[in-house]
């Protein structure tokens, strides 16, 4: 029944919107505010602290020690400075160990038994020179840093140390638009990129959680340490005179992450300036606090939910792109096979980035993992320059015990001091591996973030090694 | 090598006018292709929208309407102006009524369509983005002409149905309704009146600056001092003012009847130092959206005790405790957080 009395719908929707006016601005504040006000008030009155005063000024004390202003950034360093060497020192033995099994070992064994049973070749080459080596390698290379630096890392997060260097930290990712977390996704980049965008969700600020994805790139991740160590051993230290080698070479490693810092706090600052400028922001940050490390807990986590999350996403990627490497280099056309008629294509234009041909096929179909460049780039170097004797054959990827071997292989391949120099920012700058650019979009949901991650990199690389190529030939007189 | 042949000279120049080129082309907001996209909207729309604007915001605030103004306010030249007045006479969205100039019904629902989806976004702006505060009008007025009413009802439902924009104008219903104008410029109160902000005039941006600059906002209570010829004195929430009356009268007050008690001026969280205690009086308005929230989810509200605890390694952020927890907070966040002066109480 309708009651030609009761005003319609629609009426007391505008009447209960001409209300809200008289209402005025803040009322939505006012409200909240009113409730935790009460809220507030009869929390004071009723609940009775009984705290333990002594664990609490230990607490203030060790803060106040962390966050000074003389000890603060040291002791910083130093904490980080000891991960990383306990990753990169512990990660040797066992990485050894597992080429050893898998690669020096289990390969051949394979090979034998696929010839046992005849099969074909090609399908021998596709599956266990292709798929198998290539997921070797990344488990050999990939597993064993992720394993030490992950647990670590974990630890001094769960003890409530982590916080503090984020909060150590703001002043400098404030002054480049960014969250001082940032510094705490920026480290865990260096033991992986793609668990250094995951950990950007600490940031619940939507740009500065932007900013720590896209520029995660910038640190450089364990995949890519023994690149920058093998060339600047061979082409910087080699350059240095012997006495100087290894400092040298050192240095220029160092120098090539502490560059990537500094990639990464200006393009940070430059994404806030521009294209991130209207993305919200709200900084918050909670020091929780400290309490002992629960070891086992972090163990399983770190080791499951880290480790073997990123090294599954990792394999997932690596086999097809085995399989994608073997083919380029055996299948033919006319004479030659697809990877020497892409790397003489691009030789030209790669010499113009101080690179070549080589460098750039590698990067290309070596997108799963930057562990599997270096075993490429010997590969195709050898494929591409004919020589006999060396390798294990066309597709095959390998590595030489040897520095001095390694070394030769290079410069045969017409390798140079300026294309080890470029070969080292090219590593720190280019596109993400592909678990990495996976990961961002998993985190990020957008295409378009996605593609700025990726491109970027690239961009800023190629002109990087442009400028410093130019600029070299310019000093040497062409 | 064949390729060395080119001139490292020649690359590098090349390589820079690349660069130059690009950063043309993609520049956000003066790049060619973010002018290109901004120019392809309409522009006889865009005039014909901008002038209905005018035309209803003078009949809003009861100012009569003069062809130079009209010109004035949208560029043009008058006889230009007087073509424009002519086409949307034509086609029944003004007439003149005793040779007035007037809205017809058509053209007031058309004016309130547009007003509402610019109202609409600079909320949306102010609540949801990070876009600075000097850029939600010159944003919206490009939003107006390219978003669908539907789209901006979507959007306001999601937003909680806002019914003031972030200057403090009230947003047309979808039905078409806006409450009467009640509001006179600050520089029509008298000496000893009290007031407070409703609107603050976006235009021109120049004097809008300035005015944000001083910390005034909507909402804002104040008490007039002191009015001379060329000289406004009043205090804002306890803090003194002094504005020209040409800068007065872009911002829009109520009068207050009773005279409610002044409040003493609000000390900024900021300047509490290490180590003492003071009870928080309110957060700024000018803090928005998701920071304001942020904020209230961490405790940060009126009545509650916060504790200076300490710096970090650089002086900024500081650690405050609040309700149990300890939490950084920015000197530039510190400064949108009022606290009652000189109490001095445990937490």
């Amino acid at each position: 029944m309708e009651n030609p009395n009761k005003p319609s719908h629609d009426a007391l929707l505008s009447l209960a919107n001409n209300l809200r006016w008289d209402l005025g601005v803040n009322l939505h504040d006012a409200v909240i505010e009113s409730i935790y006000e009460d809220a507030s008030r009869i929390a004071r009155n009723a609940v009775h602290k009984e705290g333990d005063p002594a664990t609490y000024t230990l607490e203030r004390r060790i803060d106040q020690l962390v966050t000074s202003r003389w000890l603060g950034f040291p002791m910083m360093f130093l904490m980080l400075a000891l991960v990383f060497w306990l990753t990169v020192a512990g990660a040797n033995v066992p990485s050894g160990l597992l080429a050893n099994v898998l690669v020096d070992a289990l390969h051949p064994l394979l090979k034998n038994a696929a010839g046992s049973v005849g099969m074909p070749w090609w399908l021998s080459g596709v599956l266990i020179d292709g798929a198998y080596l290539s997921m070797a390698w990344v488990i050999s290379v990939m597993l064993p840093p992720m394993a030490i630096f992950f647990p670590l890392f974990t630890l001094l997060e769960d003890l409530g140390y982590l916080p503090r260097v984020a909060f150590n930290m703001d002043s400098l990712f404030r002054k480049a638009g960014a969250h001082g977390k940032q510094a705490l996704t920026l480290s865990m980049g260096f033991g992986c990129n793609a668990a250094g965008v995951i950990a950007a969700r600490v940031i619940d600020s939507p740009r500065e959680r932007l900013i720590a994805i896209i520029t995660n790139n910038f640190s450089l991740c364990n995949g890519r340490w023994p690149t920058q160590i093998l060339i600047a051993t061979i082409f910087i230290g080699g350059a240095a005179p012997s006495y100087l080698a290894g400092v040298v070479s050192a240095g220029a490693v160092v120098g090539i992450a502490v560059l990537g810092i500094g990639f990464s706090l200006a393009v940070s600052w430059a994404l806030s300036q521009t294209v991130l400028k209207g993305e919200a922001s709200a900084f918050s940050l909670e020091l929780p606090p400290y309490r002992p490390p629960r070891i086992w807990q972090t163990l399983y986590t770190s080791l499951v939910d880290r480790t073997l999350f990123v090294l599954w996403r990792a394999v997932v990627f690596a086999v097809p792109a085995g399989v994608v490497i073997w083919l380029v280099a055996n299948l033919h056309m006319g004479e030659l096979s697809l990877a020497e008629h892409f790397i003489y294509w691009a030789n030209p234009l790669a010499l113009v980035f101080g690179l070549n041909g080589v460098i750039l096929l590698a990067y290309i179909i070596a997108i799963p993992a930057n562990e599997i460049v270096i075993p490429t780039v010997l590969m195709l170097t050898v494929v591409s320059a004919g020589m006999t004797g060396e390798g294990a054959g066309a597709g095959v990827m390998f590595e030489l015990e040897s520095i001095e071997d390694t070394a030769q292989i290079l410069q045969a391949g017409g390798w140079t001091l300026l294309t080890g120099i470029n070969l080292m920012l090219f590593s720190l700058l280019h596109n993400p591996c592909s678990t990495t650019i996976y990961t961002i979009y998993k985190e990020t949901k957008s295409l378009k973030w996605t593609a700025v991650a990726t491109f970027l990199p690239i961009v800023l690389g190629l002109a990087v090694c442009f400028f410093v190529t130019q600029f070299w030939y310019l000093f040497q007189g062409g | 090598m064949t390729t060395l042949a080119i001139q490292p000279a020649f690359a590098l120049t090349t390589g820079l006018l690349v660069l130059l080129l690009l950063g043309l082309l993609f520049w956000p907001q003066k790049g060619l292709l973010a002018i290109w996209s901004v120019g392809k909207a309409n522009a006889q729309r865009v005039l014909l929208e901008d002038a209905l604007k005018f035309l209803f915001d003078s009949e809003y605030k009861g100012i009569p309407i003069r062809l130079n103004g009209f010109a004035g306010y949208l560029h043009i030249s008058t006889d230009k102006a007087a073509r424009l007045v002519e086409s949307l006479r034509s086609i029944g969205l003004v007439q003149f009524q005793e040779d007035m100039l007037k809205l017809t019904d058509a053209g007031r629902s058309y004016a309130l369509r547009i007003i509402r989806v610019h109202r609409i976004w600079e909320r949306y702006l102010a609540d949801e983005t990070g876009v600075a505060n000097k850029e939600w009008h010159g944003r919206a007025d490009l939003k107006e002409h390219s978003m669908s009413l539907e789209a901006a009802d979507l959007l306001a439902a999601q937003i909680g149905n806002p019914v003031f924009d972030p200057h403090g104008d009230p947003i047309p219903s979808s039905r078409g309704e806006l409450p009467a104008y009640t509001g006179k410029p600050l520089s029509a109160l008298k000496e000893g009146e009290l007031g407070r902000i409703v609107h603050i005039e976006d235009e021109p941006g120049a004097i809008y600056a300035q005015i944000l600059a001083l910390g005034l906002y909507p909402g804002m209570q104040i008490y007039i001092m002191d009015v001379s010829e060329d000289r406004i004195q009043f205090a804002a929430n306890g803090e003194e003012c002094v504005l020209t009356p040409l800068f007065a009268s872009n911002i829009t007050v109520e009068s207050l009847k009773e005279r409610e008690p002044l409040k003493e001026k609000y000390a900024a969280l900021s300047t509490l130092k290490l180590g003492e205690t003071a009870e928080i009086q309110a957060i700024s308005p000018s803090c928005r959206g998701q920071q304001r929230r942020r904020l209230m989810d961490l405790g940060i509200v009126p009545g509650t005790l916060i504790h200076t605890a300490f710096a970090s390694a650089a002086g900024d952020p500081v650690a405050y405790q609040v309700m149990g927890a300890t939490v950084a907070i920015r000197r530039s966040q510190a400064n949108l957080i009022f606290i009652k002066p000189s109490s001095n109480t445990k937490v």
